[in-house]
């Protein structure tokens, strides 16, 4: 007895036509806010590790992955998902350090890490006593 | 495992197999672990993952997009003309790492858990000679066709 799928993603939509005619599509991503730091993971399968493009730029986070495109050797048969580019952006706020941003891609799984600013981060403030 | 199923004919097993995915698909939401993200991923992605298939004369080719799992987390079967992918996409991050009470997810879309996909090719093929690659969370199985599947010239003898 097996179980169907419980938990898988769905494929992403295209959103929108690169100048080039080639769709793009919109990744899907994990957020986490771990505190000291966020971990945004995002789904690229086709991706080259060596050709992503990340940028923060005034509070927004941009991601592109570009994929080359790939075709199946005689006449296609099915066709359940499309190949192209992934691009999006994320409104992340201030308080990131740009030069402390990491990223790491494995398995068409691209992984970035922004570490909150020092002074973002949530400090108790000791009350003395006169 | 269904134990005929390797020796059950195409059109024969056929109506058996389809009534026991659906009937297994029918108790999935019951008996799995709740997902993550909820009930509703049941329903959103029903098939998983998404396959593109081709065919050339001497091949079937089938390409799935599967991110995140390394080769070892995943099985290609093949039987007769069923293709069978399987298996487990672990979670982003390991609950070893962080405990659950300092995280705070603000978007949670890509999903985990166990999966598979059955494809029912369009003829035989040579399950000895079926070759699969994952390169960059990209699978691409190539499917040999089994000979009495392949297109045969048949000379015409004059008498």
């Amino acid at each position: 007895m097996h179980h169907t799928t419980n938990a898988t993603h769905q494929h992403p939509v295209p959103t929108e036509s690169a100048p080039t005619g080639k769709l793009t599509y919109s990744p899907n991503v994990d957020i986490c806010d771990m505190g000291q730091e966020v971990t945004l993971v995002a789904d690229v399968p086709g991706a080259k590790p060596d050709q992503i493009d990340i940028r923060y730029e005034e509070g927004v986070l941009t991601l592109h992955a570009p994929v080359e495109s790939r075709e199946l050797p005689g006449q296609p048969l099915r066709q359940e998902y499309g190949i192209g580019d992934y691009r999006r952006s994320f409104r992340i706020g201030e308080g990131f350090d740009p030069s402390q941003i990491t990223a790491e891609a494995r398995h068409g799984v691209l992984t970035i890490h922004l570490p909150r600013l020092a002074a973002t981060q949530p400090r108790k403030i000791a009350v003395t006593s006169a | 495992m269904h134990p005929f199923h390797a020796t059950l004919r195409r059109g024969f097993g056929r109506p058996f197999d389809e009534l026991r995915h659906e009937l297994d698909r029918l108790w999935a939401p019951l008996t799995a672990a709740p997902p993550l993200h909820g009930w509703s991923t049941v329903q959103r992605s029903p098939r998983f993952p998404a396959v593109n298939l081709s065919e050339s004369a001497d091949a079937f080719v089938v390409e799935a997009e599967l991110p995140g799992l390394a080769s070892e987390q995943l099985d290609v079967t093949v039987c007769g003309d069923e293709l069978v992918i399987s298996g487990s996409r672990p979670e982003a991050t390991s609950p070893a790492e962080n405990s659950e009470a300092t995280r705070v997810w603000h978007r949670r879309e890509r999903g985990s858990g166990t999966f598979e996909r059955r494809l029912a090719l369009p003829a035989s093929v040579d399950g000895q000679r079926v070759e699969a690659q994952l390169v960059d969370g990209v699978l691409r199985v190539t499917c040999p066709k089994a000979i009495e599947a392949k297109p045969r010239k048949i000379t015409v003898q004059a008498s």
